[in-house]
């Protein structure tokens, strides 16, 4: 139905001979749902395509021939960056045989590479896990920079399509004001957030956005899971304190279940990522979820 | 509130003397846990409000916001967490690029080191070398070598292949960058155990053809079937498939030429067509032999190239996220194949012996079992008497022509959401089909030059790994030589394949190492009549360096 009302649309503007409202509809991939919410909110009838799922590890995804046939007919290609997706979306991108959608194009469009970074530099030594000194990818999980991210997609969808540019930029606003909106309940409710121990420094954004302190993190360093030893270190730095375990849903519960019963502090299990089909309301309450997580552990 | 708890934390500290006459030994240790934790949490609280400060200082300070790519270029050495909220000023244009710590190394390094400890219950421990060399028509070489067998051998060098105890496959050192907006270049030099350095690739690929093509030039493993395209340490194996290594040599086609691929838009499903021109220096499909060996055996002298061609065709339909399924369909063609068959013939001093010739002779063909006055007068030169009166005469026909090779594969692949790989399973197997089609241009027999030898070999493989715990991961792989042994139109030969299974299990201590441990149950047809069943151990792990390896389907 709403595809006919667009087309009527369409019809009386070419019929009327003004030149046409509609913005082009660019074929767009996204590489995770978070990306993809922003497209959805920047260009609503762009055609979205979202390569992963939230219960995956963007870090850990393999490339396949349904990604690489996406790749090919895209417009252009949202990562999250920063070497997030280095395992599989240059060799993918590389497969698809699509000039347009490389790095250094206009078709490629890098969220961590429109805002500042955190964890940047530091050692490279993998001796400290798969360290990655460009800074940490995980941008996502702030909101003020999803919004500025957003206000830069808006732009660089103007580029790829002139017509549209002016709708893309005012829908960036609008979900730029949006999160602006939630901000002092977000920090309301985080502002006695006794603190968070993740799994993989994954919602570092999230809690230096709103000074939730990380207490610790489970994998003793980046991609190598704690040992027996690890955890009961961590188990002795943690005690006495209140605080709440996070880890996503591809990580392995284990060692955080038995964190939580060793502290007698609550898990929550939760993506990285909104749902699949999420639109700008949907990463929202993406990042609401996380904030009901963390300050309930008062 | 914050300044409630702070001093409350002073009036702690100060109890703790007073408590320590009162309390046992319990509390006090009680008491200071508290004690320390709340420490903590105040020296993190003051940790985050000073940063905070500062950071809006900063902010204050700095009007106009310091460009992008100050931002990215810090040196290793910046502290971690500068957390600078700038609001993004950036126009129209924004960052084009993508974060990448490569992108202070240009190229990408990384090095691959693979070795392995390995044992079999062979008599002679070369268990590893035989799986190499399965008996089928037209290999002439079983298990005793002799000095003419050599002449077919491959390419004259070895290939680090295992013996019982620790063995160094290689370490594999990969260069890899975009050259320019033109094109991408990668070079992979392997150095083996022994310090012979090999160049397995170095090719450059086109980035900016329209249209969804691609062209590869210069050395490189071609994409025909699904395995080829493989280095050593992307296998879920230690070792290599039966029919690869015995079709198509421990490298699989490597050769030197062009490809040119093509990836179609808007199609429901993925495709990818492409097809190569190669050199066709090749150790098995597609051989020649050496000058000498192809003066004495009159092959005449090796075609200038390109001698090989490919074709291929991959197609996935769309299964979702977390499944896929691609099926190929592979053709290569050397317009130039050279061997030189060596057999022996028994021959009784009583002139009786037709029978045992069938059983002798490895390429039995009816106008070979004839004319034993003629093979006398070789006995000076070939021939070595039995002391039980038979004579074996050692016989080689040169034979040259041309050869096809069919594949095809099936790959299917499950991305489970459990932890580091746990759930997830592949299922892969493929089948090659090889046809040689020569014609004898010398013999023992002078009558049969200029006859035609057909020989049809073909193999099959199929394994499936599964990861059974986070990290960890099984896997098992079925493989056999031999399905069909032809020679010359519809002749069957009866001595049957070569097959092995094999299990495996792999762990992945993380992204970067891995460790496996593999048995394999060998049964491996060493000449027409004579089998090796063995048992074969490895252990190997693999070390990797540098760059972020690609997750490749």
């Amino acid at each position: 139905m709403k595809r006919r009302s667009i087309l009527l649309a369409a019809l009386l503007a070419t019929t009327l001979g003004v030149a046409p409202a509609l913005a082009l509809a660019l074929d767009v991939v996204a590489t995770c749902p978070s990306m993809g919410a922003l497209v959805r909110t920047v260009a609503p009838n762009a055609n979205l395509t979202v390569l992963a799922g939230p219960d995956r590890d963007l870090h850990s995804l393999q490339a396949k021939p349904s990604m690489i046939r996406a790749l090919r007919g895209a417009d252009l290609v949202v990562a999250v960056g920063a070497e997030l997706e280095v395992g599989w979306l240059p060799a993918a991108s590389t497969s698809a045989a699509n000039p347009a959608i490389l790095p250094g194009r206009v078709g490629y469009f890098e969220a961590a590479a429109q805002v500042p970074l955190l964890d940047v530099g530091g050692s490279a030594s993998r001796a400290l896990g798969d360290v990655h000194p460009a800074g940490n990818p995980h941008v996502d999980l702030d909101p003020v920079r999803m919004a500025q991210v957003a206000e830069a997609l808006a732009a660089r969808l103007g580029q790829l399509d002139a017509a549209g540019a002016s709708r893309y930029r005012a829908n960036a606003r609008r979900f730029a004001k949006a999160v602006d909106r939630r901000l002092p309940d977000w920090q309301a409710r985080l502002a006695s957030a006794p603190g968070v121990v993740l799994y993989h420094r994954d919602a570092v954004y999230l809690l230096d956005r709103f000074g939730v302190p990380l207490l610790g993190t489970i994998e003793p360093v980046p991609g190598v899971p704690p040992s027996g030893r690890d955890l009961r270190k961590l188990t002795g730095e943690l005690r006495g304190l209140q605080g709440v375990i996070v880890h996503a849903p591809y990580q392995s519960p284990k060692a955080p279940r038995k964190l939580a019963r060793d502290l007698g502090w609550p898990v929550r299990v939760l993506p990285m990522s909104p749902p699949l089909g999420a639109d700008g309301n949907g990463y929202l309450s993406h990042i609401d979820a996380w904030v009901d997580a963390i300050a309930v552990a008062n | 509130m914050q300044h409630s708890l702070l001093p409350g934390a002073l009036c702690a500290a100060l109890l703790v003397p007073a408590a320590t006459a009162l309390a046992d030994d319990g509390d006090i240790a009680e008491l200071r846990a508290e004690l320390e934790a709340m420490r903590k949490q105040y020296e993190t609280r003051i940790r985050q409000l000073e940063r905070r400060l500062s950071d809006a200082e900063r902010a204050a300070r700095t009007a106009q916001p310091p460009a992008r790519a100050e931002a990215l270029s810090q040196p290793m050495s910046a502290p971690l967490a500068p957390s600078v909220e700038q609001p993004t000023t950036k126009g129209a244009s924004g960052a084009f690029g993508a974060v990448t710590a490569g992108s202070a190394f240009n190229p990408q390094i990384s090095v691959i080191l693979d070795g392995n400890y390995y044992q079999d219950d062979t008599d002679n421990g070369d268990g590893a070398a035989l799986v190499g060399e399965a008996f089928m028509p037209g290999r002439g070489h079983g298990h005793s070598h002799d000095a003419e067998g050599d002449v077919h051998d491959h390419g004259g060098h070895s290939h680090a292949v295992a013996e019982n105890g620790f063995n160094f496959r290689e370490a594999e050192l990969s260069f890899s960058a975009t050259v320019d907006p033109y094109f991408d270049a990668a070079a992979y030099i392997a150095i083996d155990g022994d310090g012979n350095v090999e160049l397995e690739e170095a090719y450059f690929d086109t980035r900016s053809l329209p249209y969804g093509l691609k062209i590869k030039g210069g050395k490189f493993l071609s994409d025909f079937g699904y395995a080829n395209n493989q280095h050593p340490h992307q296998w879920d194996f230690v070792d290599q498939n039966l029919p690869y290594l015995n079709l198509l040599g421990f490298h699989g086609l490597q050769d030197t030429g062009l490809q040119l691929s093509w990836v179609p838009a808007d199609l429901p499903f993925y495709a990818r067509i492409g097809g190569e021109a190669l050199q066709g220096n090749q150790e098995i499909f597609g051989a020649t032999v050496s000058d000498e060996a192809q003066e004495e055996f009159n092959l005449g002298s090796t075609n200038t190239g390109p001698r090989l061609y490919t074709a291929f065709a991959k197609v996935a339909p769309e299964l979702g996220r977390n499944h896929a399924l691609q099926i190929g369909l592979s053709y290569a063609h050397a317009e130039q194949h050279q061997e030189v068959h060596s057999h022996t013939h028994a021959v009784h001093d009583e002139h009786d012996e037709h029978d045992e010739h069938d059983e002798h002779d490895e390429h039995a063909h009816e106008e070979e079992a004839h004319e034993h006055e003629d093979e006398h007068e070789h006995e000076d030169d070939h021939g070595h008497a039995h002391g039980d009166g038979v004579t074996e005469e050692l016989h080689q026909t040169g034979l040259g022509g041309n050869a096809d090779l069919w594949g095809i594969d099936l790959v299917y692949k499950y991305d489970a959401p459990g932890a580091y790989g746990q759930g997830d399973f592949t299922f892969q197997t493929e089948y090659l089909r090889s046809t040689k089609d020569l014609t004898v241009r010398s013999s023992a027999h002078p009558e049969q030059i200029g006859s035609s030898r057909k020989l049809t070999t073909d193999g099959l493989y199929a394994q499936a790994t599964y990861g059974f715990l986070p990290r960890w991961k099984a896997g098992l792989r079925y493989d056999i030589l031999g399905l069909t042994n032809k020679v010359s139109g519809g002749r069957s030969e009866s001595f049957g394949s070569s097959d092995r299974w094999t299990l495996d299990v792999t762990w992945n201590l993380s992204e970067f190492s891995r460790l496996r441990a593999q048995y394999a149950y060998n049964d491996i047809l060493v000449a027409e009549n004579e089998r090796e069943r063995f048992n074969a151990f490895y252990v190997q792990f693999l070390m990797s360096l540098g760059t972020h390896g690609a997750h490749k389907f």
